[in-house]
């Protein structure tokens, strides 16, 4: 039990590193020309930021935010070594939660403010970032008709209650 | 939703009566099958379903006097005499309880074991595994709202199997739709039905709307959710968690789309709704 316990979460903090080491590698793809170019030093402690965020971050999807700033770090640090101050804009990312570009302030070589510029999908919706649970309005969830599903759920029906209900219904259609 | 003219194939089900409510086994008509031949495997796996569901019914239930889980609560029985099964469940449902930080209990708030919370999950679980055993490839298995899935209604298709959910408010009227199975995890949703999160196999809703006395609110007072349904890869996870999310309310559904891959339906007191991005247009 213990164990198992032990091992979920051991199995959880991976896929959560995992999360960030894609943003990071995804980083590396898009940046490796302009990285390799920039000062060493920099670079790699800005990705260094960009890791340890995520892993300690508690949910993926707060990670994939994470490292996205990882992100503008590097571009910013490629774009202008970060010696001076000023403000960075990243590049668009396309991530699993939609289209992401960020700004970074930085000053005397710290990044002290990460704004989102570009926070939508292709949809042209406001992207999710987490797996919120949002209000919504009732047409604006999935629709269905009692005529074109192929089973009902709903909370546990009792055999009574079963006699007349929809699933009832599609089930003597199917004898 | 799909077009219609894509369910072209029929489905045939067959029903029994186990724990409380009412399962039914729906499979798609298989053309390369003879119409008998198709008929006879149905019955033989509704067979195969309602002996597994009865068995652990047997074990469970707090509805007969007999059985193993009244027995643990009248005191003649301890957990570690229990059976292995008896004990197997225990264990399952009191780590669900560390997961959801009490929101997902074994426990009556008398303090006598329950386990009907993850009961019927679990025996929709091992009904499907049996299916499969049993060569079967596409089916649908609703047991008292809780759905299980294999495969596509359309066989050798990607076509999602299409559940509705009720409206706690006018059970005759479907609140939402949902796509499960269909296009193998990983492989791009096909059109119409999309869900943002992939497919999923199990969609389970629990709510105070039919027979909730088996969920206990973790805070005094009404439940804030009147029905929640959470979709997730496999039914003891959906079964789970809905019932914990309507125990614990707003924190737990948060806690829950956080923490598991899931998607999630909640209907407030008010008639609000809270929706992932899976259950959205």
């Amino acid at each position: 039990m213990r164990i198992r316990a032990a091992v979920s979460a051991a199995l959880a903090s991976a896929g959560i590193l995992l999360v960030g080491w894609q943003s990071g590698v995804h980083v590396a793809d898009t940046r490796s020309a302009v990285a390799a170019a920039a000062a060493g030093n920099q670079a790699s402690g800005t990705g260094t930021t960009g890791t340890s965020g995520a892993a300690s971050s508690e949910s993926a999807a707060s990670s994939g935010t994470t490292g996205s700033s990882g992100t503008a770090g590097a571009s910013g640090a490629a774009g202008a070594a970060a010696k001076a101050g000023g403000t960075y804009d990243g590049d668009v990312v396309q991530t699993r939660f939609g289209t992401v570009q960020v700004q970074i302030t930085v000053k005397a070589g710290e990044i002290t403010d990460v704004t989102a510029l570009k926070l939508t999908d292709a949809e042209g919706r406001s992207a999710q970032i987490s797996n919120y649970a949002a209000p919504v309005l009732r047409d604006e969830v999935l629709q269905a008709q009692s005529a074109d599903v192929q089973t009902v759920g709903g909370a546990t029906v009792t055999s009574d209650a079963y006699l007349t209900s929809l699933q009832a219904a599609l089930d003597a259609a199917n004898l | 939703m799909q077009p219609t003219s894509e369910t072209a194939h029929r489905l045939r089900a067959r029903t029994f009566t186990c724990m409380g409510t009412v399962t039914s086994l729906a499979v798609p008509t298989d053309a390369h099958k003879a119409p008998q031949a198709a008929a006879d495997e149905l019955e033989a796996a509704t067979a195969v379903v309602e002996r597994l569901f009865t068995e652990l019914d047997s074990i469970f239930s707090l509805y007969r006097p007999d059985s193993e889980a009244s027995r643990l609560v009248r005191g003649e029985l301890t957990l570690p005499e229990a059976s292995a099964e008896m004990r197997a469940r225990y264990e399952e449902a009191a780590e669900w309880r560390l997961l959801t930080e009490g929101a997902f209990t074994p426990e009556r708030p008398d303090g006598a074991l329950d386990l009907s919370g993850i009961v019927k999950g679990h025996a929709i679980r091992e009904a499907g595994m049996s299916l499969l055993a049993l060569g079967m490839a596409n089916w649908c298995l609703n047991a008292g709202g809780d759905v299980l899935v294999s495969g596509s209604p359309n066989p050798d298709t990607d076509v999602p199997w299409r559940a509705g959910i009720v409206d706690p408010a006018d059970r005759r009227t479907l609140l939402a739709g949902f796509p499960l199975g269909g296009a193998a995890l990983g492989s791009a949703p096909p059109d119409g039905m999309v869900a943002d999160g992939g497919t999923r196999a199990a969609l389970a809703t629990s709510g105070s709307a039919e027979r909730g006395d088996h969920i206990w609110s973790v805070a005094a007072g009404a439940a804030e959710f009147r029905q929640v349904s959470v979709a997730a890869a496999d039914v003891v996870t959906a079964d789970v968690l809905a019932t914990a999310i309507v125990a614990g309310g707003v924190p737990m559904l948060n806690r829950a789309t956080a923490m598991w891959d899931i998607e999630a339906l909640a209907v407030s007191a008010n008639g609000e709704l809270l929706a992932t991005g899976g259950f959205r247009r």
